[in-house]
């Protein structure tokens, strides 16, 4: 009995400790599974993030390449378009730029017509003997090469093979692992090739990559043609230069021609004038002597030829002075004595010498000048001429009744005097003739009053000589105005 | 106290760097030097570094160089891109050109066809060698350059530590192979080599401090090798290793070679070090058919393992942290010079950003710390901060490897 006490109280308290353990190990078991599954979870989770991870690797990688190489074509586009020289426009394609495309190797080739083959204009990344043997290759086969051109179409290490050329081939000959080969401005005349590459085994030519080369063969294609438009457009220049100092040398030598022409025209009429002068005042001079009566009384006849002979033979000193101070002023044997000189000084001058056939003529005669436009600097005496021409040559085509205005004002450093008359105008045409010596405008009252054509004439060379310039305005029966501008007093 | 400052100046030790990225070699060589010798602002040149582009591995530039600076010892090696303080170049040459006082010594050494022997014994020749001449001095610091697949064999590092000491700090860098895989060279003296390692030794009064991160996060559960050898594990968790990939990237083996290159370098696996909590990367360089997977360096049967991903962002972060940690005491020490050891893993995934990493680092250097350096298929250096005690050398890949060089 005691033992089966005993047995009772050993074995009770350990199937319940032994129960206890197991619901324990049950327990951490359980735990244990928790913490697996956990750990399933979370690998479940990692391969998740590694997978989604590498899609955005490559993503990255593939515009990582898209970046750097966009970026590469922009500088190189950049350099090769500074240029305008067809060799420079290669030698600009360093080995950092091809780098940065992802290849090492490259050659570009245009095609001769002339010499009917393509010639290597650059190759980076071969050596001499592998780039004879690239020349050879291409020339060996230029017709496939031409045909490739014409394609439009670039080749690459993932092309399909055509009949032109075929990846593989190229490949061994260009030694490239991954290449493209771009035609270069199929349509115009300098056509050709690109080629880059590398050797690097894990390149991979991808469309984009493609896309890159075609860009920088179109760019190359537009520098190349950018510099021989260039070429031709300076050839132009040269030979436009060329002509043009042939055609300034052409007219020096005739403008020394006309220059000496017109020195000796000018010394022509004023040797005349001077031999036409001294003859003239004799025959003024006897004419004068025999109207005096003192040789006798004259038949009026006789009188009236001989106050012919007079008047015209003053007209003829007036013509022969007018041409010998023209002649002297073209010859610059005249200098302006240049002072301060008081326009309306001189107007009323003119005024005052004229008065008495403005009063025949019925004309009247009203100066306004302002005292800002009222100081020159100018030979008194040849601006008196000016004033006296243009006032007679005003009263000589103003009709009865007419009016005369000198009227001056001030503009930049210069005064400006308008002589207008209310006289017949001259027509347009006429209106820079008028200038010229012995030009005369075909109207009635030329025809009635008597000229020698040389008073604007003088009138114009008096006022360049002082630096001054002169011109008209004027419409036929309205009147005209001319005008002179003479250097103001500082 | 003039004439004490003047003798200050001549005993330390000088470092002067010139760049140049011209197009044509020789000119880039006299460019490079003539800057690195005006940098120098010393007359004597005792050693010299050099780090080029593929295209400047020509002897002649080596020729041009010890015809300007004199027979003194050359290492170096050229990569599809290196380092300068202008950020990444992908053309161009970096030299950088040393002056040592009386109480800083250094010994070059060359080890040659590492194919043909043990790693070991490669690495225990070179270690040799290094040691030549230095045995009784206190030895420093020892920087490798190797381009040999196999470097990434932990015997190499252990022969070195077999003649170097376990702890001392060694820091590597094994370069990439170049775009048509082909080795990109190593330089000694007037030599351009394959399948070699060369390294220098620093011993005396010289003052070093080193920062290498990686920035990648472990990610899944954690796996174990079950069976591999060396570089190759055949089975993670009992099952075929390439099935770890497939089961992640819900791909089959020819799909996942295609993904290859993304993979190695966006993926890699990380080992975790037991006694540290950090992780030692491994990117897959190959798989083979039998669902076995190549790595860049051994994965030791019996490693926990896991997937390894990281950021543009994790990455600028970890370049911060390894040149803040290279910078760390260094504080009233003028830093000489700075050598970047760079993965080209992270060259890839920064794409555009890379040059940011270089001007982070260059930043916390200082913009006049002369800092020179290059992109790096591994690296080889101490986990973390290095101190005598605790400075064994691990093999790295996806890293960036910060060393300062001060008085």
């Amino acid at each position: 009995m005691l033992i089966l006490l005993i047995y009772a109280l050993t074995v009770i308290p350990l199937t319940l400790l032994l129960i206890y353990k197991v619901q324990g190990l049950n327990q951490s078991q359980s735990q244990v599974n928790s913490l697996k599954k956990s750990l399933d979870d979370m690998d479940e989770q990692a391969k998740l993030i590694v997978r989604t991870d590498m899609e955005l690797n490559k993503l990255q990688e593939e515009l990582d390449k898209k970046i750097v190489g966009l970026y590469a074509l922009q500088r190189l586009s950049r350099i090769i378009s500074m240029t305008l020289e067809e060799e420079q426009i290669f030698k600009r394609i360093q080995p950092e730029y091809l780098s940065d495309l992802g290849f090492e190797k490259a050659f570009g080739f245009l095609w001769d017509d002339a010499k009917k083959q393509f010639i290597l204009h650059f190759c980076l990344g071969y050596s001499d003997d592998e780039t004879k043997e690239i020349q050879l290759f291409i020339n060996n086969n230029k017709e496939r090469c031409l045909n490739f051109i014409t394609s439009e179409k670039t080749l690459s290490s993932i092309s399909e093979s055509n009949n032109l050329i075929t990846p593989q081939q190229l490949s061994d000959i260009f030694k490239a692992h991954a290449f493209i080969v771009s035609p270069l401005a199929p349509q115009k005349d300098n056509r050709g090739l690109i080629f880059v590459g590398t050797k690097n085994v894990e390149m991979l030519v991808t469309e984009g990559d493609e896309e890159l080369i075609k860009i920088l063969a179109t760019q190359l294609a537009q520098a190349l043609e950018n510099a021989r438009l260039f070429e031709k457009t300076w050839r132009a220049q040269q030979e436009l230069e060329k002509k043009v100092t042939e055609r300034t040398r052409e007219l020096t030598v005739a403008m020394e021609e006309v220059k000496k022409i017109s020195a000796r025209k000018t010394n022509f009429v004023s040797s005349v004038s001077h031999e036409l002068r001294t003859p003239l005042t004799s025959v003024k001079g006897y004419a004068a002597i025999l109207l005096t009566g003192k040789l006798g009384e004259l038949p009026k006849e006789v009188r009236e030829r001989l106050e012919k002979i007079n008047r015209h033979s003053d007209e003829l000193v007036h013509m022969v002075n007018d041409l010998l101070d023209i002649s002297r002023i073209e010859s610059g044997k005249v200098t302006m004595k240049t002072e301060i000189c008081n326009l309306q000084e001189i107007a009323s001058k003119a005024e005052d010498l004229l008065s008495g056939q403005l009063k025949e003529r019925k004309l009247s005669l009203n100066i306004e000048i302002p005292p800002e436009a009222n100081l020159v600097m100018a030979d008194r005496t040849q601006i008196e001429r000016v004033f006296i021409n243009l006032i007679g040559n005003a009263m000589k085509f103003t009709p009865a009744e007419g009016k005369i205005t000198i009227h001056a004002r001030k503009t930049e450093k210069m005064a400006e005097v308008n002589v207008s008359d209310t006289g017949c105008g001259i027509p347009e045409e006429a209106q820079e003739a008028i200038f010229e010596e012995f030009y005369r405008v075909d109207n009635a009252i030329n025809q009635e009053v008597k000229g020698t054509g040389l008073g604007l004439s003088l009138v114009k060379y008096i006022v360049e000589a002082h630096g001054g310039k002169i011109w008209v305005k004027s419409k036929v029966g309205l009147g005209s105005t001319f005008s002179f501008a003479l250097p103001q007093t500082s | 106290m003039t004439l004490d400052l003047k003798a200050l100046i001549i005993q330390n030790m000088q470092a002067g760097v010139g760049v140049s990225t011209q197009q044509d070699h020789l000119k880039a060589v006299r460019e490079a030097v003539g800057k690195a010798r005006l940098s120098l602002n010393a007359g004597k040149v005792d050693f010299a570094l050099l780090f080029t582009t593929g295209e400047f591995s020509h002897p002649l530039v080596l020729q041009t160089i010890a015809g300007i600076i004199g027979p003194v010892p050359l290492l170096g090696a050229s990569s599809t891109t290196i380092i300068s303080s202008q950020g990444p170049l992908k053309h161009g040459l970096v030299i950088i050109l040393f002056s040592v006082t009386e109480g800083v010594y250094f010994n070059a050494g060359l080890v040659k066809d590492i194919a043909a022997k043990s790693t070991l014994t490669a690495g225990l020749e070179l270690g040799e060698k290094l040691l030549y001449g230095c045995k009784n001095v206190r030895r420093n610091l020892s920087v490798i350059f190797s381009n040999t697949e196999a470097a990434q064999s932990s015997g190499l590092i252990t022969g070195l530590q077999e003649k170097l000491g376990k702890s001392f700090p060694l820091i590597g860098a094994s370069i990439p192979r170049n775009v048509d895989h082909q080795e990109n060279s190593l330089y000694f003296n007037a030599e351009i080599l394959n399948n070699a390692s060369c390294g220098i030794l620093w011993g005396g009064k010289l003052n070093f401090n080193l920062g290498i991160e990686h920035g990648w996060q472990p990610l899944g559960k954690p796996r174990y090798v079950t069976k591999a050898t060396a570089d190759v594990v055949q089975e993670i968790d009992g099952q075929a290793a390439v099935d770890l990939y497939k089961e992640y990237f819900a791909k089959e083996i020819p799909e996942l070679k295609r993904e290859l290159k993304r993979i190695s370098v966006f993926y890699p696996l990380g080992i975790s070090i037991s006694e540290k909590k950090e992780y030692l990367l491994r990117s897959v360089v190959a798989i083979r058919n039998d669902g076995s997977l190549v790595f860049q360096g051994e994965v030791p049967q019996g490693s926990a393992v896991r997937l390894m991903i990281s950021s543009k962002e994790s990455c600028l972060a970890s370049a911060r942290k390894a040149a803040e940690a290279a910078v760390k005491n260094m504080e009233g020490k003028k830093i000489k010079f700075a050598l970047v050891l760079d993965s080209l893993s992270r060259y890839t995934l920064l794409g555009r950003q890379a040059t940011q990493e270089i001007k982070i680092v260059r930043e916390i250097l200082g913009e006049n710390v002369p800092m020179a350096g290059l992109y790096t298929s591994a690296e080889e250096a101490p986990l973390g901060f290095i101190s005598y005690s605790l400075g064994k050398t691990y093999f790295h890949n996806n890293s960036i490897a910060v060393l300062t060089i001060a008085n």
